[in-house]
């Protein structure tokens, strides 16, 4: 493999990184400590760095005969194996949700992390699959525009001020947020 | 070999989509359980990115494989190609090579057509392994996975490089390559002598008539082919895999065979196991070579019961033939069959395959034993070369010419 494609390679696994780390700074700051949020940043760290050093020996090749292995190979090899056995950044997406609900409402703060959250996802995505991304976000350009006006959709909904002061009326709003969503995800992928 | 199947596909979602799926229910969870709408428009883009995921999907797929050969030699590459008929769906091979068997290119390859190479290093019949055919729609949401059996190849022991030929002194009558001792129709000038009646007159020498004054004729010695039983020893198989007794044993046999049926001489087989022999009667032609080498690869497939080797019919060892064995020499019953072959007065040749030894201990009972078996084994050889039997040992890394050389310069006389 040639320095070229070795960092075609690389881009896609740093930006993957970089956006996930970017959500967690994002979401981590102010620092709050309540509702096991310090366990949901170490999670969420734990999360985006496990799943970059997964992308990052994605090409170590793994040995067919398993048998009479060196102690220092078989340790290797396990953690080889749990890198790659385990979703890491589902659960470094599950903490960051986990953080992100402990501060107060702020929705457009909210909202631009769901854009870096799609973004860190799609970034993951092409680092695994060696996609070609210009091509990828083409393809996906409607539908992402579409997700980032219900993004937009759901931080307004949010800013409404409410009809009453019952929690009912909150609920309201989230599900007609959550409709509006649901409609649109049922309706859009049909036109591509 | 080409073959095709029309396989069921295991439909799943991707790692992509799972990832996706839980961002969206995340948001959405929260948005309900904490009332705050701004989580459900953060789900928004994932539930709209996992909308394609809908789609309608092959349940079966053809897949055609064509191995390149079935039969090829250790080391050599083999190839194996791969097409998926349904080109609409993101195709990505990967190989999971079998046992004994290596892979010579990428195991991994995309596409709908995919080619992967592979080698045997060691003789034997091997499976060649199975593939995963792992299936994506074009947003790689689901994927789909068909596992293949790739089908089984014999791979035969790459034969040791021989040129040379052990002939006998005496042939039997029949035509062949060999210049026998009498005289005879062949090539090879073996004298003048005085014109007789009935001679042919090309063969008239004139400058020796002009001398001597009188007509004389060139003599030629007669060709004559002789038949090859060669015996391979699959009783011991000591050694490191790959150049073990029983792995030079073949090769030096398979060697051996190509190099007799070169010469137009009839090439038969006994594979000597536990409890009998296979045995292949000799013969002549290119397809003897294939023969002889299926046979002693059935005689790798277990220990069978077969034909006791004192009792092997008349065709597979023919009168006055040569027998040359393949043997490291380490069981005694079969040393003991090779006297008794001798003694029935049949022409041997041992080519020694033994190149291994008791590992090397400390202890001084170790080095008594190592040395007692050096002795054995020395004795055994001595007794051999004593009735008459030439043995000579080969390594399997230089060509048979070399400890045949003794023995192929001149015609090999066995007295009975």
């Amino acid at each position: 493999m040639n320095a070229r494609l070795r960092l075609t390679a690389a881009l896609p696994r740093l930006a993957a990184l970089l956006l996930g780390a970017a959500c967690v700074i994002w979401t981590a700051l102010p620092p709050r400590h309540t509702g096991l949020a310090d366990l949901a940043l170490v999670v969420s760290i734990t999360g985006v760095a496990a799943g970059a050093l997964r992308l990052a020996l994605a090409d170590v090749p793994q040995p067919a005969d398993e048998f009479f292995l060196s102690a220092a190979t078989k340790v290797w090899l396990t953690f080889l194996a749990a890198l790659r056995g385990l979703p890491w950044e589902e659960i470094a997406v599950a903490a960051i949700l986990w953080l992100e609900v402990q501060h107060a409402a702020r929705p457009w703060p909210t909202a631009a992390l769901g854009v870096g959250l799609v973004g860190y996802l799609l970034a993951v995505h092409i680092a695994e699959t060696g996609a070609p991304a210009g091509q990828l976000l083409r393809r996906q350009a409607k539908v992402l525009v579409a997700g980032a006006c219900l993004i937009a959709v759901g931080a307004a909904f949010a800013m409404l001020s409410a009809t009453g002061p019952g929690a009912s009326s909150a609920l309201l709003r989230v599900l007609a947020a959550a409709a509006v969503i649901a409609a649109a995800a049922l309706v859009l992928p049909r036109r591509d | 070999m080409p073959g095709s199947a029309e396989l069921d596909v295991r439909w799943r979602p991707s790692r992509h989509a799972r990832r996706l799926l839980t961002l969206a229910l995340g948001g959405l969870l929260i948005a309900t359980l904490a009332r705050r709408p701004e989580f459900a428009g953060l789900a928004a883009p994932a539930l709209l990115l996992l909308g394609p995921a809908r789609k309608p999907r092959p349940v079966r797929v053809r897949v055609r494989t064509a191995v390149a050969t079935s039969q090829l030699y250790e080391g050599e590459v083999g190839t194996v190609d791969l097409i998926v008929d349904d080109a609409e769906l993101d195709a990505r091979w990967v190989l999971q090579p079998g046992r004994g068997v290596e892979p010579a290119s990428a195991t991994a390859a995309g596409g709908a057509a995919a080619r992967f190479e592979f080698t045997v290093p060691r003789w034997g019949k091997r499976q060649l392994g199975s593939v995963t055919l792992v299936l994506h729609d074009r947003w790689r949401l689901v994927e789909g996975r068909v596992t293949l059996a790739l089908p089984d190849v014999d791979c035969y022991p790459y034969p040791a490089v021989q040129r040379t030929r052990v002939v006998l002194s005496r042939l039997p009558n029949r035509l062949g390559e060999h210049a026998a001792r009498v005289a005879g129709e062949g090539t090879e000038f073996t004298g003048v002598r005085e014109y007789v009646p009935g001679d042919r007159q090309r063969a008239i020498n004139w400058p020796a008539t002009t001398r001597r004054g009188r007509l004389q004729v060139n003599t030629f010695a007669a060709e004559r082919s002789q038949d090859i039983v060669l015996v391979v020893d699959a009783t011991s198989d000591v050694g490191p895999p790959g150049s073990s007794a029983l792995d030079l044993g073949l090769r030096g046999a398979a060697g051996a065979a190509q190099a007799y049926l070169d010469g137009r001489d009839r090439v038969g087989v006994i594979c000597y196991q536990w409890g009998g022999a296979r045995w292949l009667a000799p013969s002549l032609g290119r397809r003897q070579v294939y023969k002889i080498i299926d046979t002693m690869l059935a005689a790798d497939a277990g220990w069978a019961r077969g034909d006791v080797f004192s009792r092997l019919p008349r065709a597979a060892l023919p009168p006055g033939s040569l027998v040359v064995v393949f043997s490291p020499l380490l069981d005694q019953r079969f040393v003991e069959t090779l006297r008794d072959m001798r003694e029935r007065g049949f022409a041997l040749f041992v080519v020694d395959v033994l190149n291994a030894e008791p590992p090397v201990k400390r202890t001084l009972a170790d080095a008594m034993t190592r040395r007692i078996w050096r002795m054995e084994q020395q004795a055994i050889r001595f007794s051999l070369r004593e009735l008459g039997v030439p043995v000579v040992h080969w390594d399997g890394e230089l060509p048979l010419d070399l400890p045949l050389a003794p023995y192929t310069r001149r015609p090999l006389v066995a007295h009975r």
